[in-house]
């Protein structure tokens, strides 16, 4: 039986940022796919690219910002050569996106059902009484309260759960293929957190979208996603099922990451492994180190880490690391 | 320390040019000037301009070339006292509003807000109708009408320097109120301050020379740049230039203090609008 | 935000009060017995002290200001000592051209300043950025007063393109009163547009860059729809304020403008009433515009919630 195409792959995506600084390398050749209805983490540090990812994906980098090469298939097109007009129409129809602040995300000058019903109208020819009744609806699926009502609040007058909520109910109005989720509970309270990734989950489900879900947390990852990417420094170093990176991850970053997680019983005075410490910092996207960008911070470097660029490796099924260590 | 980012701002550095050579011009008036200002000579009204007077002169005769560079003087002194008075009384005002806070705050805002509350050349205007032509009363009109812009600034700048902890440090080790209020509070509030006093300067030219042209501001035969333009309305048809050169005179003024506003704004604090 | 309404308007209540006392002290401030002043060095003492008399002057200063607070309430903003007419007459025949005068000026300035501020930030650190700042920085720098002198002398006497003498307002013929019109909103108008066209250029570039803008993008809307419609919403209530201050600037600057340009409007009604030493006239018009100015900030203010609906907290 022929496994399904994936709904969404990024081949050799390549995302600078020219500045008087310099060149920023912020996504450097992500290769990765994303199948039908599945849920894929993309989790990394702050700075490692992977939301210039997703904005790459909409093609909604700002200047000085620019993609440079690669691929991104959908529905057996390369939407990085598709005409302006035609992205327009994917974006939020075919693929939409979720943010991180919906304070923010959300226009604080329009009440939250004029942002509701445009996002339908933009794409669908529908009366703005049809639209208003479908905007309650999915208020409703979201667990919104009394949506009838909200419908005409204002941003400020909801908790950052209920924005966070009402957000996903505008990104999956259109039934959208593909949903990027950008650190969509990072700015929530850890309360609320499972709520909103509950809604969203459920309603993923529902309707078959596949989701790609952007987070440092790996804790989130574990619970709601099937597969994994791992970014460091624009690049994937590590992709593959969560249970398999998770017990058995092959690159040192990825260990890294799964070792310094706080968790009841690590450090001192517990029982269970160590909690260690990633040592230095993020390297800056202007100045990349040569070879393999990760190995300043590596316990366990080559000296040919520092010269050529790792190959892949494939590690088992599905599991694909990018090192130059063997296991 | 930071002239050094100054100095990078290319505007700031054309703006700041312009104010030295008006200044040089205001200082060096005497030789640059061809004739006396003030010198009346019936004989040769509305002469058009010539070798000998440059841009002609007007109805009385006097050279209008050595009239505008005099002007100079006259605007650069009106508008730095005005600046100062206004800076002065804003200050005193806006950080005791700011300090003390309560019933003082409320009154002295209320009275910045009735003063806000007039078109400003409208309240410059009816000050002076009242008061007189005379150089030191548009001073003190200007200088009245400008009060609010520093008060509220300054104001603002107290009310968040005074919520920082030093503050509440140097009042416990025995500092008095206005101890703290000098030393530590108002260098702080400088900033926007002079920010204000740029914008001040090129309003207080352009108001000056708007008083003046009405007749409402220094007294005539004072070579005020709006007098000249007001004389001008004579000639207008035979010397254009006569109409053109004191205007030009005004412009570069109050562009100079623009420019450099525009990047001491830049400079000191980006969400000054 | 009816709330947010009443509170504005309560708050004006005070200030207004100020208002009207420094305007009457105005009158008080004047060096020399304005009795004395009005009548001319000709006047006997006993000619100023019937005048004195007859304009309450001889009473204490608190129950002047309360006899003249309660006159202007019932419309009554004392008379011309030269022509004897009230003075609140004289204003409503001549205030609806300097209305006339401000409304076209703010008119044509809003017409530049928006899209070319909106432009400015959309083509922002481009050549056509810079060549706004610099054309804007201009406009902020020149007199208007002499700008309407040069426009005066050049499309009117020179060119003969517009009336340079005469008169004929906008509400007898529109077309040809917008001929005596044109020049002085124009000259009046351009500061204006420089100071509204800057803020509108930051306030949108500030406003550009936060995630909704992105996200809006994100919801497949057009370009168009993204800065007219979301950007501009939020970036204008900043730029509201600007314009609410800058009609005050219009006002005051109409002043001059009628002068340059001989229309029978307030403003040069106000200057010669002041070489005239028409006292009352000056007093009264000065308060009748700054009331106006008043109620526009309060309009403005008022505005504000409807781009900015987080005020309502604050």
């Amino acid at each position: 039986m022929r496994p399904d195409p994936p709904v969404l792959s990024l081949e050799g995506l390549k995302t600078f940022f020219k500045t008087e600084a310099g060149l920023a390398k912020a996504v450097n050749g992500v290769s990765f796919s994303l199948k039908k209805g599945e849920t894929l983490g993309v989790v990394g540090e702050s700075g490692c690219g992977k939301s210039v990812t997703a904005l790459s994906v909409l093609r909604l980098v700002a200047h000085p910002g620019r993609i440079v090469s690669g691929r991104i298939m959908f529905r057996g097109e390369d939407l990085l050569k598709l005409p302006l007009e035609r992205m327009r129409q994917i974006r939020g129809d075919g693929i939409s996106m979720i943010f991180q602040e919906p304070m923010i995300s959300l226009n604080p000058a329009f009440t939250i059902g004029d942002q509701l019903i445009e996002a339908l109208r933009v794409h669908r020819r529908i009366s703005r009484s049809e639209a208003r009744d479908r905007a309650v609806e999915m208020l409703r699926r979201v667990d919104l309260p009394a949506p009838e009502k909200r419908i005409r609040d204002y941003p400020h007058h909801l908790s950052g759960g209920m924005r966070q909520r009402v957000m996903i109910a505008e990104s999956m109005l259109l039934n959208p293929d593909v949903l990027l989720a950008d650190e969509p509970t990072t700015a929530l309270d850890v309360t609320v957190q499972a709520q909103v990734l509950d809604v969203m989950y459920r309603l993923t489900q529902e309707r078959g979208t596949a989701i790609l879900l952007i987070t440092h947390n790996l804790g989130i990852v574990a619970e709601s996603a099937q597969r994994v990417v791992v970014m460091y420094a624009g690049r994937v170093v590590e992709e593959g099922l969560v249970e398999n990176i998770f017990e058995q991850a092959g690159h040192p970053y990825t260990r890294g990451l799964l070792s310094s997680i706080p968790l009841p019983g690590r450090g001192q005075g517990g029982t269970g492994e160590p909690l260690v410490e990633l040592p230095g910092i993020v390297p800056s996207l202007f100045n990349l180190p040569s070879g393999c960008s990760f190995w300043p911070r590596c316990r366990e470097k080559r000296r040919i880490c520092e010269e050529d660029e790792p190959p892949l490796k494939t590690l088992g099924q599905d599991h694909r690391v990018w090192c130059w260590l063997d296991d | 320390m930071f002239l050094r980012r100054l100095l990078k701002n290319k505007m700031g550095l054309i703006g700041a040019g312009v104010i030295l050579a008006n200044i040089l011009v205001a200082l060096l008036a005497p030789y640059i000037a061809t004739h006396d200002p003030l010198k009346i000579d019936i004989t040769n009204q509305g002469a058009l301009p010539s070798e000998e007077n440059l841009f002609g002169t007007d109805e009385y005769g006097r050279d209008i070339f050595s009239r505008v560079i005099y002007g100079t003087r006259i605007s650069l002194y009106i508008s730095v006292l005005s600046v100062l008075v206004a800076a002065t009384l804003g200050i005193i005002l806006g950080s005791t509003a700011g300090y003390y806070g309560g019933w003082a705050d409320n009154l002295i805002m209320r009275v910045v807000d009735a003063i806000m509350s007039f078109p400003a050349i409208l309240l410059a205007i009816g000050i002076m109708a009242v008061l007189g032509g005379h150089i030191y009363n548009v001073v003190l009109a200007l200088g009245f009408v400008y009060i609010p812009w520093f008060a509220r600034v300054v104001r603002g700048s107290v009310l968040s320097i005074k919520e920082k902890e030093y503050i509440e440090a140097s009042l416990a080790m025995g500092g008095n109120d206005l101890t703290v209020l000098f030393r530590h509070i108002l260098p702080n509030c400088m900033a926007p301050v002079i920010v204000q006093a740029t914008a001040a300067l090129a309003y207080a030219i352009l108001a000056e020379s708007a008083l003046s042209f009405l007749g409402l501001g220094a007294p005539p035969p004072a070579p005020s740049w709006g007098n000249i333009l007001s004389d001008a309305r004579n000639f207008m048809l035979d010397n254009a230039l006569m109409t053109i050169f004191p205007g030009v005179a005004i412009t570069l003024a109050v562009l100079g203090f623009n420019l450099l506003g525009d990047a001491l704004r830049d400079l000191l604090d980006p969400r000054l609008k | 935000m009816l709330k947010y309404f009443a509170k504005r308007i309560v708050y004006l209540v005070p200030t207004v009060f100020l208002v009207t006392v420094m305007v009457f002290l105005m009158i008080h401030l004047i060096p020399g017995d304005p009795a004395a002043l009005m009548l001319g060095e000709d006047a006997t003492q006993e000619e100023v002290k019937v005048l004195r008399h007859a304009l309450g002057l001889d009473k204490p200063l608190p129950v002047q200001y309360a006899i003249w607070l309660s006159s202007i309430f019932k419309g009554d903003f004392g008379a011309s000592v030269h022509t004897k007419r009230p003075v609140a007459q004289s204003i409503m025949e001549r205030f609806p051209v300097t209305l006339t005068l401000t409304t076209l000026a703010m008119v044509i300035s809003l017409l530049l300043a928006i899209p070319s501020g909106i432009l400015a930030a959309y083509f922002h650190a481009t050549r056509k950025d810079y060549l706004f700042m610099g054309a804007t920085i201009l406009g902020v720098s020149v007199p208007g007063f002499w700008l309407g002198l040069v426009l005066l002398l050049f499309l009117s006497v020179n060119l003969g393109w517009f009336p340079s003498t005469g008169f004929v307002s906008m509400g007898e013929d529109l077309w040809e009163g917008l001929r005596y019109m044109l020049l002085p909103a124009l000259s009046l108008g351009l500061y204006m547009a420089a100071v509204v066209a800057r803020m509108i250029r930051s306030s949108m570039l500030e406003v550009l860059r936060l995630e909704y803008v992105t996200h809006a993008r994100a919801k497949g809307l057009r370009e168009w729809t993204v800065i007219t419609k979301h950007a501009l919403k939020n970036a204008f209530a900043p730029a509201l304020t600007t314009i609410g201050l800058q009609f005050g600037a219009l006002l005051g600057g109409a002043v001059v403008t009628e002068t340059v340009f001989s229309l029978p409007g307030l403003g040069k009604y106000i200057v010669v009433s002041i070489y005239m030493r028409d006292y009352p006239v000056v007093q009264g018009s000065i308060l009748f515009l700054a009331i106006v100015y008043v109620l526009i900030n309060l309009v403005v203010d008022l505005l504000y919630g409807y781009f900015d609906p987080r005020i309502e907290y604050s």
